[in-house]
This record gives structure tokens, C-alpha cells and sequence, in this order.
């Protein structure tokens, strides 16, 4: 894959998440004027109308819903869709294929971090080794999505291998670039880490939004580990 | 323009430090002002004894109303942390849209769940004045 190919692989995959986070914050009343707008824009998007302009204009919007919520309205989902939107547009602003390919290659990296950076301060972390911060997740966190989940905590042993399996494929996932097939691999590993945690702690929109980022990772393995071509 | 700045750079070079702790968990609480006394507290939004695995997977595509919760979390998180009139209204009319049209005021407070040793604990964090619902419906 050429690196506008990997742009436009990815541009597509976003903007049917985009449109999927904005149908909800439509739903909600957040707004009909920004929501419609970024709709709008995601159609644009995915059916290669307007080019680069759609992009710009989802990162605009982003910016005012970031000024409207003062913040991330859905934490790092949101964070992760304005990080792919900037890069995306930074691409499309390169003046050669190298800046567009740094552009790629930021969004790249930044996947394999919010996998390891993740993994790293839980595995230092002696709660998370003994398996007790996962209990406490479902004991009394925010996020379980029933009162039922909630008895996972008494699973002690079943939330120790959790963890740890949780830790190790976090930590682990930088050495994956070292083959296609090994990143193929952690990959689907990973998507079935984001889709877990959409089951069972209702986190929908960080597993479209995470997978909207694989095509550039992808793409780099490829670039930086792969043959001469 | 530093505050739009202060709210993207953490979008582009983000810390990525998920769960780093498991830290005290807020619920908010309200109670209303009817014919002349406040009622009991009720937690917004209890969730669910069970969600099956269709569901779960339903909400893989459909999830406003769980997203909308977990953005309260974070306004209440904030509220606490570096309370702005912002956060405030977030939650206020959060609460105030599940009200019937007949209720005047509210009051909410931030209840947060922790564990001590091996206790689970609530404290009650923050307690908001009464608001009146006419200027929020407004």
C-alpha cells in the first residue's frame, strides 16, 4: 500500500465511526448545527467528495466539541479521533510523500504507545500484579455495565489471569512490528481486547475509533520492518 | 485561543495511561423540592442487574445513553478537581432532563465509591446548592 492509500483506507474506516459517535450525540440533543455538520462531513468522507476539505472540516468540528465539552466527551476515544483526524489532515497538507508518510508514521507510533504506555504503568503498578486493580475495576468502578458484572470481583483467580494476560499483551505489542503476521496477530488479540471492554464496560467508540488506526500501523510495519520492494 | 490549545495538545501527544489507578468512582445523587420538603436521594442512572450478550453487542453500534453517563463521570471527576460552572451545568441538566415538568427544583451531590483496605466506602464529595428548573427550562 502506498501511503495515500493507506490514508484514504483509513479515512473511510473513520468516517463511519465518526458518523456512528455522531448519530448518538445527535440522539442526546448535543446539538443539531455541529452534529448534523460532522454528518455531513462524514459522508463527504466516505464517498471521496470534497477531498481533503472534509477532513479539515472534522477537525474543525472536533475542535468546537472540544471547546463545548471543555474537554473529551467520551475520554480517550475522543482523544484518539482528533489524533487520526489531525494526522490525517497533516497528510493531506504534506508538501511531498515524505511529510505525508511522517504524518502516517506519527499515527502509527502513537497506536503502539497507547498499547505499551498502557501495559508499562499497569505492570509496575503492584495492584495490577496481584490482580486486585481489575477487581476493584468491577467492584466499584464507573464502568461495569450491571449490577450482575460487578461479581467478577469474587473472581479472583479468573481477574489475576486477566490482568496479567491484559498486561502482557499491552507491554508485548511493540515486538509484533517485527513480523506481518505476528502484527496481524496482535492485532486481532487487541480488537478482541477493545471488544471485551465494549461488552462488558459499554466502551463502544473506542473499539471503531482504535481500528480506524491499524490500517497505518499496518502500513509502517511494512514501511520501516518489511523487504526493499 | 491558550485554553483551545491547553484542550487539543493532550489529544496529540496523549499520556495513553489507561487504569494507571483504580481511583474513587463518583455517582451522582439528587433529590427534588415538592410541596414544600425535599425528597429522599436517587442515584442517576442505576444500572441495569443484567445486560445480555445481544445487548452488550447491540450497544457495539448504539450507545448514547451509556456514553452520556460516562461523560457525567468525567464532569464529576472534574468538578472536583478544578470545579468550573461549567461541569456544573453539565450535570445539572443531566439530571434536570430526566425530571417530569411538574418538579421545580433540584439539588444533586457526588457521592464516590472507594475501597479501604478491604471496605468499600462513600463519601459524600460535593453538594450543590437547590436549582431552580425554570431558568434551566427556560
Amino acid at each position: 500500500m502506498t501511503v495515500m492509500e493507506v490514508v484514504r483506507l483509513t479515512e473511510v474506516l473513520l468516517a463511519a465511526a465518526v458518523a456512528q459517535q455522531s448519530l448518538e450525540h445527535l440522539f442526546a440533543g448535543h446539538g443539531r448545527g455541529l452534529f448534523g455538520l460532522r454528518l455531513v462531513l462524514c459522508g463527504c468522507l466516505a464517498f471521496g467528495v470534497g477531498g481533503a476539505f472534509a477532513v479539515w472540516g472534522l477537525w474543525g468540528a472536533s475542535l468546537v466539541m472540544l471547546w463545548r465539552f471543555q474537554g473529551p466527551y467520551n475520554g480517550g476515544s475522543d482523544k484518539m479521533t482528533v489524533l487520526i483526524l489531525s494526522c490525517l489532515s497533516l497528510a493531506h497538507l504534506a508538501p511531498s510523500p515524505y511529510w505525508a508518510e511522517m504524518a502516517v508514521s506519527y499515527l502509527a507510533v502513537q497506536l503502539v504507545l497507547s498499547y505499551f504506555v498502557s501495559g508499562w504503568i499497569k505492570i509496575i503498578n503492584p495492584e495490577w500484579q496481584s490482580g486486585r486493580a481489575l477487581c476493584d475495576v468491577f467492584r466499584f468502578s464507573a464502568y461495569p455495565v450491571s449490577e450482575g458484572l460487578r461479581a467478577w470481583a469474587d473472581q479472583r483467580a479468573v481477574l489475576f489471569a486477566m490482568s496479567w494476560a491484559v498486561m502482557l499483551l499491552e507491554v508485548l505489542f511493540p515486538l509484533a512490528l517485527l513480523h506481518p503476521d505476528a502484527l496481524k496477530l496482535a492485532l486481532v488479540c487487541t480488537a478482541a481486547f477493545h471488544l471485551s471492554n465494549a461488552v462488558c464496560f459499554g466502551l463502544n467508540r473506542f473499539f471503531w475509533i482504535w481500528l480506524c488506526a491499524y490500517p497505518s500501523l499496518i502500513w509502517f510495519q511494512d514501511r520501516i520492518f518489511g523487504g526493499p520492494t | 485561543m491558550l485554553r483551545l490549545i491547553s484542550l487539543l495538545l493532550p489529544a496529540l501527544i496523549p499520556s495513553w495511561r489507561f487504569f494507571k489507578t483504580v481511583a474513587p468512582s463518583p455517582r451522582v445523587e439528587y433529590r427534588v423540592y415538592c410541596s414544600g420538603q425535599a425528597g429522599d436521594w436517587q442515584e442517576v442512572d442505576p444500572r441495569p442487574m443484567r445486560v445480555t450478550i445481544a445487548q452488550g453487542l447491540q450497544r457495539l453500534v448504539w450507545n448514547p445513553h451509556w456514553n452520556e453517563q460516562l461523560f457525567m463521570v468525567s464532569c464529576s471527576e472534574r468538578l472536583i478537581e478544578v470545579p468550573t460552572p461549567h461541569s456544573f451545568e453539565m450535570i445539572a441538566r443531566r439530571v434536570a432532563a430526566q425530571l417530569p415538568d411538574h418538579v421545580c427544583e433540584l439539588q444533586f451531590r457526588l457521592v464516590f465509591v472507594s475501597r479501604v483496605q478491604e471496605q468499600i466506602v462513600k463519601s459524600v464529595e460535593y453538594e450543590s446548592a437547590w436549582v431552580s428548573l425554570r431558568e434551566w427550562r427556560a
